[in-house]
This record gives C-alpha cells, structure tokens and sequence, in this order.
C-alpha cells in the first residue's frame, strides 16, 4: 500500500515537472506587463480596450499584457502612485494628459526618448498631431503619447437655426456672429436658449477655449507660469461673462456641465459649447438635425485640446520598457487609431489615422467627424502646470465667481494669478 | 385649552418637518427611479404617460459583470461584518471590563482612528497588502477595515451599561469569562450589533476608491466599480443608464431595509445611533 502511494507520487511529481517544466522556462522569456487605464465618456470601453489588447497579445505571444481599469482621470493617478510606492508599480498607464508635471515631479515617468532607439522608432514621435503632442512635452523631451484625445467643439441645433430665419450651414464663425444668432435663437419665453458653454466640472477647460481665441494662452510651456491677468484673458472672461448678464443670449449664472448634452437634446439650449466625447451620444440621441462646428474666432479659433496620454514608468526593467513601447505603438497604429476612434468618439491622433479606409468612410457618412480634427490646427494645450490641481482650482473658482456676479472679471483673474504665483514660484 | 393647542400645532410643524426631510432623502431615490425605468428622452422630462422600459437596465447588465460584481461585494461586507463583531465584541469586552495596565492608552490610541480618513492611508495600506502578498483579493479590500474603532468604541460604551450583578450571577453559575461573553454581554448587546452591522453594510457596499485601487480583476472588484464605468465625467453622465445602474446596486440593500425596517429603527432607537 505504501509502495503503491509513493509510486504515484512519484509518477504525479514526474508528470508534474513535465507539464510545468516547459511553462516556467517560456514564462522567463516571456514580459508581463500591467496597463492601467481610466475610462472618462462612459459605456463600455473596457471592452473596446479589451478587443485592442487581445489583438495585441495574438501578434506577441511573448508579451502578456493585463490592462486593468482604474476609474476616472483622477482614481487612476491615485492608484498608479499608490502601486508605485509599494513596489509593485505598473509598468505604463493612459491617464490624464495634464498630469505630466505631477509625474514627472513624483520621478514617476520615462521620457520616451529615452527608450526610442531605431530610427523607425524616432520616426514614429513625430507621427502625431503637433497640438496633440503639445500636453506631452516639456523639457524638450517627449513623456506621454496621445491616445485618448478630444476637444472642445460646438453643437447646434440646426432646425432651430431654420425656424429662427439663419442659414443651418453657416454656423457662427465669430464671436460677434455668435451673439447675433445667439438673440435670434433666444425664446422670449424662456423655452430655448441661444447658447450654453458649461461652467460647472471643467471651467477652466472652455476658458482656455475663449482665451485661446482671443489670442492669448494661459501658461508657458515649461508649467511654471500662468497668464490668469493678461488683459487678454481678462477680456475673454468679460466676454463670457456678457453672453449671460449683458446680451442675454445665455442663462446667467453658471451652468451644469454634467447635464448639458440632456438640455441640448431637449432643445432648451439652440447651441452648446462641449467635449467630442459627446458626438457619439448625440448622434444616437438627437431627434432634430444638429450640425457640429469648429469654435468661434475672435483674432482666430481655437480650442483646448482635453483627455489622455500614455505614460510608460520609471521603474521598468529595459525589457519591459520595449515591450511597453510595442504596446503603445499597436495601440495608436493608424488602424488602431481609426478603429478607436470610429467606437468611441475620440479624435484620431495622428493625420495617417485619416488616410485609413475605415476612417475615410467614416467621415464621408458622419463630417461632424471631421471637425475636431480640422479644428486641432488652432488648437492649444490644455491648461496644465506644476501643482496642477491646485493651479487649476483657483482658475476654476475665479471664472465661478465672475459669472455669478460676485467679483468682477478682473478681480478674480488678477487675485488667482497671485496665488498661481505663490505655488509656482519655486519651480522657476 | 391653549395648552392642547400649541401642542397640536408643534405636532403639526414636527410632523410637516418630518415629511419634508423624508422627501429631501427619497427625492434622489424616486429620481432614479423615474430615470431607470424611462428612455433617454425622458430623463428630464416629467410625463406620467411616458412609456416605461427595461432597456436601460439590459443595457447596463451588458456592460458590465455584475452578477459577478454582485457575489464579491457580498462577500466582501459579510466577510468584513463576521470579522468586526469578532474583533471588536473581544476588544470592546477587554476595555469595559478588564483592569489591565496601559488600558487608558490603547483605549486613546484606538479612538485616535476614528480621526484618521481611511483616504490618507491608501498608499501605506497598499504597500501592507503588497508585502502581504494580497494585492487584488477580497481579503485585502476588508483587511484595513476588521479591526473597527468605532465598533470597538460603540460595543464598550453598550457593555459598560449592563449591569455587574449580572456578570456576577453567572459567575456564580460557574460560568467563565469567555462564557459570560456570549451568554450575558453579546445578546443584551443585540440592538448596538444591528444598528452597527447595518452602518458597517452600507458603507462597505458603497465604498469605492480604495476597492478600486487595491484590485485589478472582475473577480475581486465589487459593484461600486463596475457602477462607476458609467460615471462618464468627460461627456456627461447619462442618466437613464447610470440611474439603472444605481437601482441595480443598491437594490438589494433597499428590499433588504424595507423587509426588516422595524427591527433596525427600534435597534437604531436603543443603541442610540442616531
């Protein structure tokens, strides 16, 4: 009996170290990697990510990928720093582009280039959107590829531009044409309003929209200085201020970010202001013909650009590093690019994702499609510093406390560009 | 005569305060329910002959494993509520009645707690569960948790008022200590283990941030993250799908309250949670 026992234990440990034998030699070479990612326009994009990475894993059997979704922007720093810490980090995530300074202070972050080496690898930066690129670079190094990328455009409804006697295809091309349509598009009744731009959750982003058209931007590219009290922006924030108090064109007051798509969809509101994150949903949503147009200029358009990049991490082994470049490099391939952004709305990253047939056929059946990326020719980066969270807060408060009335435009940018300038200070 | 009157008025305005704070709390509630059960076009648009669907719910099932979801949040708050009653009814029996050195100390160590935010120790207890080897398990979502101040602090205050005679007499019945536990503190104790099991569920059924980020899997995460997919930050939220998805988790909470309501407002009315 015994005899018996330790014979089949023998043959199990045999038959054992047969079938795992093979498994740990391939798992040596074989690289794992962890990929986090935040979703931000809702629905089922993890599964979009799922499909681009079981397409990845099918072409590299050697690398293991396991992309793991971290909530929104600000859930998945917190969990990529907190894995940092402990040791057991990722080794590249998608998070918010603005993030950058944060990263890079944190030591958190490479610098692609520094794990480029081919020249088809070097070649391969310069593939994307120069406006795109813009949130990730400083120091003259590269530290975060664009993927999931959108930015500000405008809505409008164009049945009621035909019952208000405006021309559907000419939407608003300036400041001053906006406020015009805006006083035949308002219902004295209060039925429908000429237009809305959001002034709850993301502020600061539609105020780097009017800045940017007014000709100024709101900080230097190293993210150690703000422009919250040039005269420029001042007047932006004066503008924006008017639509509501002064030509009545616009409810006064702020407005709710989270329920504007509903309003536009409901035709409270002729015009929005909003991400092309929303294109998709509206598309399916609208029961009225709606068109989509670049922003209005004032000295010329322009519009942030929003959303996120890739970051590959610090604490990489050079094996895990190249494989994480492969990664990335599927994951916004022209193809990729095209296809993702056909699911989800986002813009395409790079003007070859365009020249796909997919992409092709797309914008030919959907132009408001087009937009977004004929509008990144006058586009900026988002607002983004050191100390971004609190740089962007006080920005946020200043243009909250100008619509509502309790200080005046310049007052609040002046004051905010103080305190911007306390924080900033020891990074200059 | 005028006496009776004011009293019935102060009735009255008790009773109008009642209704309308009741209203306040069920308003987001009945919002969701309008939402949920109505197609988009609806979600702001108040029509009693609005056709109600299910669509939103099929939708939000599809997106996301909630079944799977649903299983691990359960067993998470009932994995956590087993271990704090254990933890905290021992702990909590040491300090109501048991003289030991360094008593004062650990007693003001363990109230500190109850001044900490869990948020601020994310980044510490992450690298605890990463040397423990725990990162992406059930376990580690409720580990920081078992051992709760409050549930020790609240058992203490309740053992403290039960009467030593008691303890005495089953002494004399030749009880022990762990026997006078069980047989005299623990079942007088019953409404402060309800109301506190009740405070307990809730919040681990809807905490959210540290379950994110300490797993990585669909077969660790609960309901709060897979609801947390239809947050849409960046668009704006959809409210039909998201009200869906909320009535989705929370339901079983709800029916559960509802079924045995009395129990827990007479215990709530004991143990003095208010």
């Amino acid at each position: 009996m015994l005899k018996h026992l330790s014979k089949t234990f023998k043959r199990t440990v045999l038959a054992t170290a047969m079938v795992l034998g093979p498994v740990t030699l391939a798992s040596a070479q074989q690289v794992e990697l962890t990929m986090y990612y935040p979703v931000a326009v809702g629905g089922a994009l993890t599964k979009i990510v799922d499909g681009l990475v079981d397409g990845f894993s099918k072409e590299n059997p050697g690398i293991k990928v396991n992309a793991i979704y971290a909530g929104n922007y600000n859930d998945a720093r917190i969990k990529a720093l907190a894995a940092l810490k402990s040791g057991k980090p990722a080794q590249l995530s998608v998070m918010f582009s603005i993030d950058i300074y944060e990263l890079i202070e944190q030591g958190a972050i490479v610098a692609f280039d520094d794990i480029v080496e081919t020249d088809d690898e070097k070649a391969w930066l310069k593939k994307f959107y120069p406006a795109l690129m813009e949130n990730g670079i400083t120091q003259n190094k590269t530290w975060g590829i664009p993927f999931q990328r959108s930015t500000i455009v405008m809505y409008y409804n164009k049945d009621a531009f035909r019952a208000a006697g405006l021309d559907a295809e000419k939407p608003p091309a300036t400041w001053d044409e906006l406020v015009s349509a805006g006083k035949k598009l308002t219902k004295a009744d209060g039925s429908q309003w000429g237009m809305m731009i959001p002034s709850t959750g993301y502020p600061y982003w539609m105020f780097g929209a009017l800045t940017k058209q007014n000709g100024q931007t709101l900080m230097n590219g190293s993210g150690n200085k703000t422009f919250f009290d040039k005269p420029a922006t001042i007047e932006a924030l004066q503008f924006w201020k008017d639509l509501g108090s002064k030509e009545g064109v616009m409810p006064k007051g702020t407005i709710e970010w989270g329920t504007l798509r509903q309003n536009f969809l409901d035709q409270k509101t002729a015009i929005m202001w909003h991400s092309t994150g929303n294109l998709t949903k509206v598309k399916s949503s609208a029961k009225f013909d709606f068109g989509v147009a670049m922003l209005p200029a004032k000295k010329s358009r322009g519009t942030p650009t929003g959303g996120g990049n890739f970051y590959i991490f610090d604490k990489t082994t050079p094996a895990e590093r190249k494989a994480a470049l492969k990664l990335i490099r599927y994951m916004t391939s022209p193809e990729r690019t095209a296809e993702w952004s056909i699911k989800t709305g986002y813009i395409g990253t790079r003007p070859d994702a365009y020249e796909t047939d997919a992409l092709k056929k797309y914008v030919v059946e959907f132009p408001p499609a087009a937009v977004a990326r004929d509008q990144l020719e006058f586009a900026t980066a988002e607002l983004s510093t050191y100390q971004t969270g609190r740089v962007r807060k006080l920005l946020d408060d200043a243009i909250q406390a100008a619509l509502t009335g309790s200080k005046s435009p310049e007052e609040a940018l002046t004051s905010a560009q103080k305190q911007a300038d306390r924080l900033l200070k020891k990074y200059r | 005569m005028s006496m009776a009157r004011q009293t019935t008025l102060f009735n009255r305005i008790e009773i109008a305060a009642a209704w309308a704070l009741a209203f306040l709390w069920v308003m987001p509630l009945l919002y969701a329910l309008w939402a949920g059960f109505h197609a988009p076009e609806y979600a702001t648009r108040f029509d009693l002959f609005a056709p109600l669907t299910l669509e939103n719910f099929a939708t939000v099932w599809e997106q996301a494993p909630f079944g799977r979801y649903f299983f691990n949040t359960f067993i998470l708050v009932t994995s956590i509520l087993v271990m704090q009653f254990i933890l905290c009814t021992l702990a909590a029996y040491a300090f109501a009645r048991y003289e030991f050195r360094g008593r004062e100390v650990a007693f003001a160590l363990v109230l500190l707690q109850l001044m900490i935010m869990p948020e601020v120790l994310i980044v510490e207890n992450y690298s605890t569960m990463s040397k423990l080897g725990l990162v992406d398990t059930i376990a580690a979502i409720g580990l920081p948790y078992m051992a709760s101040a409050f549930g020790i602090f609240l058992l203490r205050q309740t053992f403290k008022t039960i009467p030593k005679e008691l303890e005495e007499a089953a002494r004399l019945e030749g009880c022990g200590p762990m026997m006078i536990l069980w047989k005299v503190y623990v079942p007088l104790a019953r409404p402060t283990y309800l109301a506190y099991g009740l405070v307990s569920i809730s919040y681990h059924w809807n905490n959210f941030l540290w379950p994110l980020i300490i797993t990585n899997s669909v077969e660790t995460r609960p309901l709060t993250v897979g609801l947390a997919i239809f947050g849409a930050p960046e668009s704006g939220v959809d409210w039909s799908i998201i009200s869906a998805a909320t009535l989705l988790a929370v339901a079983p909470l709800l029916v559960a309250f509802i079924l045995f309501q009395r129990q827990f407002v007479q215990s709530f009315m004991h143990a003095g949670i208010k």
